[in-house]
């Protein structure tokens, strides 16, 4: 496994950055030291993840610059975005030019955007954080990112709070839940009336049912990202399970599915354990897993139409 | 012994059934043992007759694994009896579904109404799949109706329709992956069933086609006679050729809506049903639906049984078009065809029209100020329009110059190579994107990512350079064989175009998180450009422009025929091969930077023969500033129109590209 939940720094890149820095902003740059571990808390962040973001602001240090913050209000929700976030693009292509203008700090990336990085670093130092790689535990690397984060921010009381408060959620929920403890939970997104995504071992959401004590239904294979794609006949049946699903729902989902005899014929849908959950960051940090928690608390706990 | 079984063999030549058990035969055995490993045989009678919903092995039985293999067969039987009647109808022995653009239409229709017109599934989604597949199906006739709807030009046309449908439905996706997902496993052919309501659906709509279809036999099969004796037997021809392929369109688009796209399986059973023996239209329409059900059948049989890659799915779909492309290329050399290409509006050697040395300084002097333009006007992070100052620029300049000159840099090598072609062809249609080249880069790209765990940016370009040649000696040996015919070449090309498209649907349909940055690059998106980059697509353009400087003479006489070259003692199997072998490499660097399907390389050379440049110099020196400022501008507007967002160059040219083409293939 490579140095994956560990931020890297490329001295040269970083280097090359310093002197690049003066001519990208076109005024002086602040001085900054060459050593990493000498430099002034980070202040001004753009990042490329919902993730990193997410825990950014749950320790109160914003990220000045977000991909697609519009799309916030549909994956994320909480915590709420800053209104003054600065659109920089897309995961794929953030706007190099725009980034450049910003007086950045640091630019946080995931391994998924690490075919780019090279270029980032011309433009400020970049750390990279991967929650999602092969046989990886989510919610441990999530962890270490949040305390990582706070010393980079120079927040770590406020990083320490926060994992402290992700510790009373765990606890709270898993009380809440006390009663479907037993159930084995399948956790699930559509991508048409036939197939299904699984989530299983290797995603946030499987690593938060072990601290609340849930079983994950799904025990197959899964990928890196912690899903398999699967036929909904796939799907084992347990007599005492229960089931949810993630948005987005594709337009015209439910109707179909409906009519779909071996959907019917899950224990599960015929026993009316099935819950919708709203929209989650899948492929988040902490606080998506915070969210994830206190969502199935609300939906499969005592006041939940799904607890069956 | 083995004497005898020779003369057995040459007394009983081979016959359609022998093949078409070949086929049955193993699927339904492997259909059986995974029946049989579901539930046990004891309990099929009532699984059958009256099964038992409360035991889930009776249920899948019942509900997905027989549904299964149903669909299959239906679906591999209708679109085997589409591509029959295409094929008799069109005289087309490449006429399918798949090369006609139909099942592209159909697919693009139903991704288009998911996004913006929900609405029309109210209807039944199969009649948006028929729209989109008859519309396809319009404008390739409309494309090669000058030309008299040749065999060549109809597929020519329906593979460019169907990659240009491809690249869009790529484009949807990018900006789209959450919703249309589901729509590429779809996309792909999964045969997934869950009941029996989409298998019974199709059955009664493969059945009503079928038995109009049967009812037509008689007056297709005067068709097949000699046009003028059908007509002298009174049957309207007009009238039985546009039922007859509005049945088969329905047919495709039935499947299409109902279960999903497989590549080539219409193409497939036909050539099989034929080469086993099947020559009377009779025979061909019974046997090739029977053999492109058991081809269906038996694939997925041994799709479900290998299971999809980890933890993905592999739709069945993507895998008949993974190994039915590769049958394109081979059915090539055995299509006959008479009608030498038309001679090329472009490329005509003669008198120069116009001042060219004019022409082309304005053209310069007009990319300058393009080039100008493109690096000062901009969005400011607030989004307003700026001109940036001379202050700003040295800032702006690392961010905004190396992507633009990469890409004027490879619109001009792409514009070059699409010269040559055109001339050394003496075919309008000519052009890099047509030639496969593109399409092996991206081979090569695809194989490095999914080979090495950690590929760094010069092994990827690397492979995809490795992937580039080796189509570019795929394609030299194939038309070696066949004497460099200019179509077959441009037709093998597309089939390779077809092939990479098939690979890079079955990997984005496994959900793999690899697939949108591999679509990023199909998309052409120049973003990844950096200062070493810029300088070595400029560095190319500069030798390759150079060395093709050289070859100025061979070009003015190549466009004239074969007579005026051997005059002068030209060898012209070795002119050819450099020629093309410039191309290629022109090609390859210029695909490296702007992805696969610009079609700058079929435009520019068109736009300089129309602003006057016709004779070799300056047309090839005209092509490149066009092809270059062309480029130039698509990597602008992908900055500026979407701010922050970024289009893709590439796919900005394509979306410009596309109508052009499509103009360029209706004209005589």
């Amino acid at each position: 496994m490579t140095s994956s939940a560990q931020a890297r720094l490329d001295r040269r890149a970083f280097v090359t950055g310093l002197l690049s820095a003066p001519l990208a902003t076109a005024s002086v740059a602040p001085a900054r030291a060459a050593e990493p571990a000498l430099r002034p808390p980070l202040r001004r962040l753009a990042t490329l993840d919902y993730g990193i973001a997410e825990t950014l602001i749950s320790i109160g240090q914003p990220p000045v610059g977000l991909v697609a913050p519009n799309d916030w209000q549909d994956w994320v929700i909480e915590p709420p975005l800053p209104p003054d976030v600065i659109n920089i693009g897309s995961n794929r292509e953030p706007n190099l030019e725009l980034l450049a203008q910003m007086q950045l700090d640091a630019i946080l990336i995931t391994g998924y955007s690490a075919g780019i990085a090279h270029r980032l670093r011309q433009i400020a130092p970049v750390f990279e954080f991967s929650l999602y790689v092969p046989e990886g535990r989510p919610l441990a690397l999530a962890i270490r990112m949040v305390e990582r984060l706070g010393e980079l921010t120079g927040r770590q009381a406020e990083a320490k709070a926060f994992l402290a408060e992700m510790d009373d959620t765990f606890a709270q929920a898993r009380d809440r839940l006390a009663a479907v403890r037993h159930r084995p939970l399948y956790m699930l997104s559509f991508l048409d009336n036939r197939h299904v995504r699984v989530y299983g071992a290797n995603s946030l959401f499987d690593d938060v049912l072990q601290r609340l004590d849930i079983p994950n239904a799904y025990q197959g294979a899964s990928n890196s990202w912690g899903f398999a794609n699967l036929g909904i006949e796939e799907l084992k049946p347990d007599p005492d399970g229960s089931l949810i699903y993630f948005e987005p729902v594709p337009p015209d989902l439910l109707a179909s599915i409906s009519r779909n005899p071996i959907w019917n014929s899950l224990p599960v849908v015929k026993a009316g354990r099935v819950a919708r959950l709203p929209g989650l960051l899948i492929f988040g940090a902490v606080p998506a897993a915070m969210r994830f928690a206190r969502q199935l608390a609300l939906h499969l706990g005592p006041e939940g139409r799904a607890r069956g | 012994m083995a004497d005898t079984v020779l003369a057995h063999r040459a007394s009983r030549p081979f016959q359609p059934w022998m093949l078409a058990a070949g086929l049955v035969l193993p699927a339904a055995m492997l259909s059986l043992l995974s029946l049989a490993g579901t539930l046990p045989p004891a309990l099929w009678t009532q699984a059958l007759l009256a099964p038992d919903m409360s035991d889930i092995r009776q249920l899948l039985f019942y509900d997905s694994l027989l549904p299964r293999s149903a669909a299959a067969v239906l679906a591999g039987a209708a679109l085997a009896l589409a591509g029959a009647i295409f094929q008799q109808v069109l005289r087309n022995p490449l006429a399918s579904p798949s090369t006609l653009g139909i099942s592209a239409g159909a697919k693009l229709a139903l991704a288009l109404a998911t996004l913006w017109a929900p609405g029309l599934f109210a209807f039944g989604s199969e009649w948006v799949a028929l729209a989109g597949g008859a519309g396809a199906l319009a404008i390739v006739f409309a494309l090669s109706w000058r030309k008299g709807l040749s065999p060549l030009a109809v597929v020519l046309a329906g593979l460019v329709l169907a990659l240009y449908c491809g690249a869009l439905a790529a484009a949807l996706v990018l900006f789209n992956e959450h919703y249309l997902l589901g729509l590429f496993i779809w996309g792909n052919g999964s045969l997934v069933q869950q009941g029996w309501s989409t298998v019974t659906r199709l059955a009664i709509q493969i059945a009503v086609v079928g038995g109009l279809l049967a009812l037509m036999i008689r007056p297709l099969t005067v068709l097949s006679l000699e046009e003028a004796g059908a007509q002298s037997l009174g049957v309207s021809l007009h009238g039985t050729r546009l039922a007859a392929l509005s049945l088969a369109v329905a047919l495709s688009a039935f499947v299409v809506s109902g279960i999903g796209v497989f590549g080539f399986i219409g193409l497939i059973a036909p050539a099989l049903a034929r080469l086993s023996g099947a020559r009377r239209l009779r025979d061909q329409l019974v046997w090739s639906p029977v053999i492109g059900a058991g081809l269906l059948w038996l694939t997925d049989q041994l799709v479900l049984r290998t299971g999809g890659i980890a933890g993905g799915i592999l739709p069945t779909g993507a895998v008949t078009a993974v190994f039915g492309s590769p049958l394109l290329l081979w059915l090539l050399p055995r299509l006959r065809t008479a009608a030498a290409p038309p001679r090329s509006e472009a490329a005509p050697g003669s008198v120069s029209v116009g001042r060219p040395a004019l022409i082309v300084g304005s053209l310069a002097i007009l990319l300058a100020l393009g080039l100008v333009l493109s690096l000062t006007l901009g969005r400011a992070p607030d989004g307003r329009w700026a001109i940036a100052g001379f202050a700003e620029l040295s800032g702006l300049m690392p961010w905004r110059a190396p992507r633009a000159l990469a890409a004027l840099f490879a619109g001009g090598m792409l514009a070059l190579a699409g010269c040559i072609l055109q001339r050394l062809t003496r075919n309008p249609m000519a052009s890099p994107e047509v030639l496969g080249v593109g399409a092996g880069a991206a081979f090569g790209l695809l194989l490095a990512i999914y080979t090495v765990s950690a590929a760094n940016r010069e092994l990827l370009l690397a492979a995809s350079c490795a992937g580039a040649f080796a189509v570019l000696a795929v394609i030299v040996l194939l038309s070696r064989k066949t004497g460099f015919s200019a179509d077959r070449v441009l037709l093998a090309g597309i089939a390779l175009g077809a092939l990479c498209d098939a690979l890079v649907g079955a990997i984005t349909a496994s959900g793999d998180p690899h697939a949108l940055l591999l679509l990023n690059w199909m998309t052409g998106s120049t973003y990844q450009v950096d200062g070493p980059q810029a300088v070595w697509a400029a560095g190319c353009a500069v030798v390759l422009i150079g060395l093709t400087a050289l070859c100025v003479r061979w070009l003015d006489l190549m466009p004239l025929g074969d007579a005026p070259g051997q005059a002068v003692g030209l060898n012209l199997n070795r002119v050819r091969f450099i020629l093309l072998g410039l191309s290629a490499v022109l090609t390859a660097a210029g695909t490296l930077v702007v992805g696969p399907l610009t079609f700058v390389g079929l435009m520019a050379p068109h736009l300089a023969s129309r602003l006057g440049l016709r004779r070799a110099l300056p047309q090839l020196a005209g092509a490149v500033l066009v092809g270059g400022l062309l480029m130039l501008v698509a990597d602008w507007l992908g900055r500026m129109i979407a701010f922050p967002w970024q289009m893709p160059a590439g796919l900005i040219a394509t979306l410009i590209g596309g109508p052009v083409l499509m103009w360029l293939l209706a004209r005589k």
